[in-house]
């Protein structure tokens, strides 16, 4: 009797385990063939794709659009088990270029996604989409946003302190100082969500890396330059500046993104370093505050100043659509004036194709110039060979705010893992 | 004994042999490559870190929830007038979803957060902590918020196995005069012998298998500082695409598991004996 449940048990806890590791195989997909008007969709982007649906269905009577949204972490993971299982919708989310579960290079190498590049908005991609929509010369992702990384401000909180935006490194020095005096600190920094860690660091490397080097990231393809012998520790070192000058409220560790975002929302702080996604969400809590979105000033020289901006996630169609020609369909809406705006103005970004007629919002105007003028880099981790590189940089930055570890070690890392390769 | 064979051996099984390849959790072409994820285990320091983490949660836990939970029963064993509904108040935060739960502590724990408030309120600013934010603390904030879940539960089966020990028999013990430490000591416990059972075996398994609190508290944050077993399998599969490597740590967290509940279960099930 005690040896049989002794058994069971040990059976019990070995299947519990395993079973939480483990899915996959290759079936194909089962049975019923979808009806010819009704489309599947996977999508990140909650909150706008429900209006680009509608809009859709609209335009298509008879259409229906079966569409489900998750997170982004939750979604990777969702995607990947879908397509390794032949279950996986018509349209989804597909991140630009490498560096990422669900990015391009990723799902287009082992030939889940169809090839877009006979459409017509493939042609018209700004260079610095194109880098990172295809993969091997084809086109695979239908990219509409660009999203931008900088200093986000509270004006209302900037007036009420008597500070204006600074436009150089030795002026933000002064006015995290100022800031910090007045009791109500520069950035919100809440880096407590691990990937809110890098963008202060983006921010920073735009310039100090690709103002003099615009090639960086392919003398790094080619094993010409690493991370540890280049100005990444100039950035690495700014940032450590920028935490002694007081430029962040106290314990960043314990304070989560959304955390960062009321602090800045309600002029707890002056402003947070953040893509320009947050600006929607920073009006969510304060309807009547003006925000506006700046370079965060990296040297003394603004002439030279470079900004993170990269394509957001875009769409790609299964290779195995069960509704192809809808998937094309949807697309190409999507691609259209009238999908990529309402994206974009749900979503608080820039249009990625440059002819869509777009009323761009005040908040975004600078960020919009630095496009036009070709001042901006994609973010970083779009051009690296895998995804380790970035967690190695999330989980170390944190290390260096805790005092585990120091740039030195971190940058040694992250040029480790890059040397994997993908 | 088919339907288990077939829905969970035969399937866990088949998993296992992942561990022995470089498969990425999607590419159809992968190859064996051995006992190679077993070893890069060993040099792998971030693995070695979270194992050290997982075995620490759980012996804490083990410990601390199971003399928590019998305090609690001891104290709610005894007449005192509200103990029906202290026993509902203590047991109430073991029915919620342990993810609602964390999510809920991690606003409170955070920096402007109400127990930093509360502590700052009674005069004790000087005990005010980046609970979660502090490599040092962040572990043992995660134990103490699983206790304070689970303290209860461990108690509800203290509390039955107090209540099924006859009253004559303490009767027997008061009459030879015995205080009430005595009493504690010679009767309840080894007539407790099988909650405790119970309770150590569950606590030690889930405290080696945590993930949902850690994923929700700290992400396994500040850097690694306290990434377990389960949230690193987590990472290492679906952020990083290392299936193979992943399901490699997951049998070797099986192995763990069976062993640890094993051993304890033999030494637990020979004081059951000893005590009847």
């Amino acid at each position: 009797m005690k040896k049989a449940k002794l058994a069971a048990l040990i059976a019990a806890t070995v299947s519990v385990t395993l079973a939480a590791a483990c899915s996959g195989g290759t079936n194909a997909a089962s049975g019923d063939k979808a009806q010819d008007n009704t489309l599947t969709l996977a999508s990140v982007d909650q909150g706008s794709v429900e209006e680009v649906v509608k809009a859709f269905e609209a335009k298509n009577p008879g259409v229906k659009v079966n569409f489900t949204t998750s997170g982004a972490d939750q979604y990777q993971q969702q995607i990947r088990t879908q397509l390794a299982s032949g279950t996986a919708p018509d349209v989804m989310s597909v991140w630009p270029g490498n560096g990422n579960p669900g990015a391009t290079y990723v799902l287009a190498k082992p030939g889940y996604l169809l090839d877009l590049s006979d459409q017509a908005w493939a042609a018209k991609y700004p260079e610095a989409v194109k880098s990172v929509a295809q993969y091997d010369g084809k086109t695979y992702n239908a990219i509409f946003g660009l999203n931008g990384i900088g200093a986000v401000y509270n004006e209302d909180a900037l007036a009420k302190a008597g500070l204006t935006a600074p436009e150089t490194w030795t002026q933000m020095i002064d006015f995290c100082k100022a800031a910090a005096g007045k009791g109500t600190p520069a950035f919100a920094l809440g880096i407590q969500d691990n990937w809110v860690t890098q963008l202060v660091l983006y921010a920073l490397v735009a310039t100090t890396v690709y103002a003099d080097d615009r090639g960086f990231d392919t003398k790094m393809q080619a094993g010409r330059a690493t991370f540890a012998n280049s100005p990444w520790t100039t950035a690495m070192a700014k940032y450590q500046d920028m935490d002694k000058a007081g430029c962040f409220q106290k314990n960043p560790l314990g304070t989560s993104y959304e955390a960062s975002q009321q602090l800045a929302a309600t002029g707890k702080t002056l402003g947070l370093v953040q893509g320009n996604w947050v600006i929607a969400l920073l009006k969510k809590q304060n309807p009547t505050g003006k925000f506006t979105i700046k370079p965060l000033p990296a040297t003394d020289n603004p002439a030279s100043f470079v900004m993170p901006a990269a394509a957001g996630a875009g769409y790609g169609v299964n290779a195995k659509a069960k509704n192809k020609e809808l998937a094309l369909k949807f697309v190409n809406f999507v691609m259209s004036p009238d999908g990529m705006n309402l994206y974009v103005k749900q979503q608080g970004g820039v249009p990625a194709l440059a002819d869509t007629g777009f009323d761009l919002d005040p908040s975004l105007t600078e960020l919009a110039d630095y496009i036009n003028q070709n001042r901006t880099v994609p973010f970083m981790d779009q051009l690296w060979p895998n995804a380790k590189v970035q967690q190695t940089m999330l989980s170390g930055l944190q290390e260096i705010f805790s005092k585990q570890s120091t740039p030195d070690k971190v940058l040694a890392a992250m040029d480790t893992d890059y040397k994997a390769g993908g | 004994m088919a339907l288990f064979a077939f829905v969970v051996l035969v399937p866990s099984v088949r998993g296992v042999y992942y561990a022995f390849t470089d498969w990425d959790g999607l590419d159809p072409s992968f190859s064996f490559v051995g006992l190679d994820n077993f070893v890069e285990m060993f040099r792998d320091p971030d693995a070695k870190q979270a194992i050290w983490h997982t075995l620490l949660i759980a012996v804490s836990i083990t410990v601390i929830q199971n003399g928590f939970g019998l305090a609690l029963a001891l104290g709610v064993n005894t007449m005192i007038k509200s103990r029906n509904v202290l026993r509902v108040f203590l047991f109430a935060p073991a029915v919620i979803t342990p993810i609602v739960t964390a999510y809920l502590w991690r606003n409170l724990l955070s920096t402007d957060g109400a127990v930093n408030s509360l502590l700052g309120a009674v005069g004790l600013d000087s005990w005010q902590q980046n609970w979660l934010g502090d490599p040092d603390l962040a572990l043992w904030s995660i134990v103490g918020v699983i206790v304070w879940q689970f303290g209860g539960y461990s108690m509800v089966i203290f509390l039955a196995g107090m209540q099924s020990i006859p009253k004559e028999i303490y009767d027997a013990a008061a009459i030879d005069g015995t205080g009430p430490v005595r009493r504690f000591w010679s009767v309840t416990r080894p007539l407790l012998a099988p909650a405790f059972t119970i309770n150590l075996m569950l606590s030690i398994i889930g405290g080696i298998k945590l993930f949902d609190q850690v994923y929700a508290l700290t992400g396994g944050g500040p850097g690694h500082a306290t990434d377990t077993l389960s949230t690193l399998i987590y990472k290492d599969a679906f952020t990083l695409g290392e299936f193979g490597y992943s399901i490699a740590l997951a049998v070797i967290l099986t192995v763990i598991v069976a062993v640890a509940s094993t051993g304890q279960y033999l030494v637990l099930a020979r004081n059951e004996r000893a005590a009847s």
